[in-house]
């Protein structure tokens, strides 16, 4: 609780900026105004101005109801801070051994902001591997301190663990399917949720029910029903595309901490092509977005890359899943919220889902729970629209970066060589490592910067220059 | 799609490729048959690899009725995987027989130079006039680049690739580079900033000497000079144009939230 506080009050100390955030911080401010004295002066005045919750209803004799559908990292952290807030959580998930064909690397900030045991975490990965098109391998990583990593896990595990958390915090978890949703008839009227509800000893369609609701939270992934019901609009998105492969113990040592990316027109033109560990096998896969017919070419080009590691490997298993490329146009409507994948938080260039997905499902969480007070009033739109805006300030600038990099450099097999010898560089290491682990763009030394900058322009015109040559020599 | 046009200009289109490949001369002293003959040879070395590598003939058949089958050999779990999404790709894609012939020739034929010792160029067998010949590394980089697009080849961590471009001196590259062009954006320079002169001088009274003490003349100046160096041909405006699309288009769709919003904000 003492972490929200604090993130809150400097949530609403930018928000003064901008207008539209203005009046819809306002309420979060009533419960900092007491510890921050400098500023309350203001800021009462202001809350005299606005006073949106007021005017929301009190529940007479009951709590708060919030479906949460989907019990993915989003919907288990949802589900959990919701349970946790004093609203009545139910959490819908359609299969719950599910284990998501996914990379499942998680940054380090994860394990601590969400108490993850470390259990839970397969592998930890200390060395990235970044090979370029004419195979020149970077060794990512040498900068790591000794209790820095990567975490691999399980999906099946982690989504296991969170859900078990919430049930835990006080949700119920119903295994069933989500169907449909109906509108609220008036304003602060109930949403009717139909699902499917599985019988434990499993078999059949389920049996078909439906529950009332004050609010839906849409963690069901890139296929959303949710988003469906309340015309989300659609996104581009990825395919992403990956094989489990077994592979002998002897060759299986290289990648005991070791992950492995291959950039090249031959393996994605546009995204990069992975070998990660998993607990006892290796996934091996690749993605696009612009050339999703010829994803199976791609993947044996992975194949091929990586053969000499993986070779006498047996495919347990071959997997593909969409993803998003960025949000819905629309992320909320009435009461009902997008997290996760459903909403679109996918970044580019690294195509990092699991922390932002965890991370949005406990923001939007924790929006009701204010906005309720702890349960006890109606919500509406405007305090779903505070977790967009805070997920929104936080992670807008890690967004765009990526999107930026992966502009820059998956552009052409050129560029993506400069990428990999620029990755050489261990300033360029560090500052990509502390990123990626601690999600804080941290500012680095300017002289360190400069000199970066000098090297990048270097390494791209070199490779520049060289795809100048190569064309020459075709025609 | 802008970003769709510019991702895919990198390609070739693959027949070019695979013709230009044929009678490609300049591919660095590979031991191999005539170009003509190198699919059919690839072919048939698929299925010695494969019986050699299985010891059994049925897989060797079954990799030969899949045409777009012809990745190589690797142990038979991999393969059987395969099988089971086969041809598919093949109607859509025409010639990409040619170019799964060349991976084949990839197992076949690795990237040999007698000039690449141990992962980089020999500097040593460059020489010219007791001095290092960078065009000719330049060259001969760029023709094995050239060569692994074509052939990717699988990275190994047995003979890892340690060349590094920037092991080429600066001035080699502006050498081989900038200056056939230079002489060309030089002059394009000095003609407009001579008749920028002109006009400014004509219009505002302020000569040449006026004008270099000028903070607006040397901004002006300044300007003119990326222009010309930004800007060399026609469809680099273009280039620029859809570069430009392209950076605003993720702004566009993190906002599309919030633009429905700006009007509807008060209504709450």
């Amino acid at each position: 609780m003492a972490s929200l506080s604090t993130t809150t009050s400097t949530a609403a100390g930018e928000s003064l900026r901008s207008f539209a955030g203005l009046r819809r911080e306002t309420r979060i401010l009533r419960g900092v105004a007491a510890a921050d004295a400098p500023g309350s002066q203001l800021r009462r005045r202001q809350l005299g101005v606005v006073r949106a919750s007021r005017t929301s209803p009190r529940l007479n004799g009951r709590k708060l109801r919030v479906a949460v559908v989907g019990g993915g990292p989003a919907g288990g952290s949802a589900a959990e801070a919701l349970a946790k807030g004093g609203v009545e959580t139910m959490l819908i998930e359609r299969k719950l051994d599910n284990c998501k064909p996914c990379g499942g690397a998680i940054p380090l900030c994860m394990v601590e902001e969400f108490g993850l045991p470390l259990d839970l975490i397969d592998r930890r990965v200390t060395k990235m591997k970044m090979i370029s098109p004419s195979n020149v391998a970077v060794d990512i990583g040498r900068t790591l301190g000794p209790d820095e990593y990567i975490g691999m896990v399980r999906r099946e595990v982690l989504d296991a663990y969170l859900r078990e958390r919430a049930a835990e915090a006080g949700a119920s978890v119903i295994n069933g399917l989500f169907l449909r949703l109906e509108q609220p008839e008036g304003p602060g009227g109930p949403y009717r949720i139909h699902y499917n509800e599985f019988s434990p000893a499993g078999g059949g369609a389920g049996e078909r029910r439906t529950a009332e609701v004050d609010a839906v939270v849409g963690a069901d992934g890139a296929n959303s029903r949710v988003a469906k019901s309340i015309g989300a609009g659609e996104y581009e998105y990825a395919i992403a595309f990956q094989e489990r492969v077994r592979i002998p113990e002897t060759k299986m040592e290289y990648y005991k901490e070791r992950a492995e990316m291959y950039v090249g027109d031959d393996v994605s033109p546009d995204f990069y092509g992975w070998v990660f560990p998993k607990c006892d096998h290796v996934a091996v896969g690749t993605g696009t977005v612009t050339h999703k017919a010829d994803i199976k070419k791609f993947q044996a080009a992975t194949r091929l890359r990586a053969k000499d590691k993986i070779e006498g490997g047996t495919i347990i298993r071959v997997e593909a899943h969409p993803i998003p490329e960025h949000p819905r146009p629309r992320r909320v409507l009435g009461r009902v919220a997008l997290v996760g994948d459903a909403a679109g938080y996918v970044t580019k260039c690294s195509g990092e889902g699991i922390y932002f997905a965890a991370k949005s499902g406990r923001m939007c969480a924790e929006a009701i729970v204010e906005g309720s007070e702890n349960g006890s009033r109606m919500i509406d739109e405007g305090d779903l629209r505070k977790y967009l805006e805070k997920f929104d300030k936080m992670y807008w600038p890690t967004y765009k970066v990526l999107d930026v990099l992966q502009k820059l450099f998956y552009r052409s097999n050129a560029a993506r060589e400069a990428f990999v010898e620029m990755c050489a560089d261990e300033y360029v290491q560090k500052m990509t490592f502390d990123s990626y682990l601690y999600k804080k763009v941290v500012p680095g030394n300017p002289l360190d910067d400069l000199k970066l900058a000098v090297n990048t322009i270097g390494s791209l015109v070199r490779a520049t220059a060289l795809r100048r040559e190569m064309e020459k020599l075709t025609l | 799609m802008p970003m769709m046009a510019l991702l895919a200009s990198p390609h070739p289109p693959t027949i070019f490729r695979a013709l230009s490949c044929k009678r490609n001369h300049l591919r660095p002293r590979i031991t191999s048959p005539p170009p003509s003959l190198l699919l059919l040879t690839a072919r048939n070395l698929s299925l010695v690899l494969a019986r050699s590598a299985d010891g059994s003939a049925d897989a060797a058949d079954g990799n030969m009725e899949k045409k777009d089958e012809a990745v190589p050999p690797t142990p038979r779990p991999l393969e059987s995987e395969r099988n089971k999404q086969p041809h598919q790709q093949q109607q859509q894609y025409h010639h990409h027989e040619i170019r799964d012939g060349s991976v084949v020739k990839t197992q076949a034929l690795k990237f040999e130079d007698t000039r690449w010792v141990g992962g980089t160029w020999d500097t040593r067998q460059f020489g010219k006039n007791g001095r290092t010949d960078w065009d000719a590394v330049i060259h001969a980089e760029a023709s094995r680049r050239k060569w692994l697009e074509d052939h990717p080849e699988a990275s190994s961590m047995d003979e890892p690739v340690i060349f590094d471009t920037s092991i080429i001196p600066w001035w080699a590259w502006i050498k081989s580079f900038h200056l056939p062009e230079a002489e060309k954006l030089n002059g394009r320079a000095a003609m407009i900033g001579f008749f920028m002169a002109y006009f400014v001088d004509s219009l505002t009274g302020i000569g040449l000497v006026g004008q270099t003490g000028n903070f607006f003349c040397k901004t002006m100046l300044f300007a003119t000079v990326v222009w010309v160096l930004l800007i060399r041909e026609n469809r680099d405006i273009k280039n620029l144009k859809k570069l430009f699309e392209e950076t605003t288009m993720y702004d566009k769709q993190w906002r599309a939230t919030w633009q429905d919003d700006a009007p509807g904000d008060s209504k709450k």
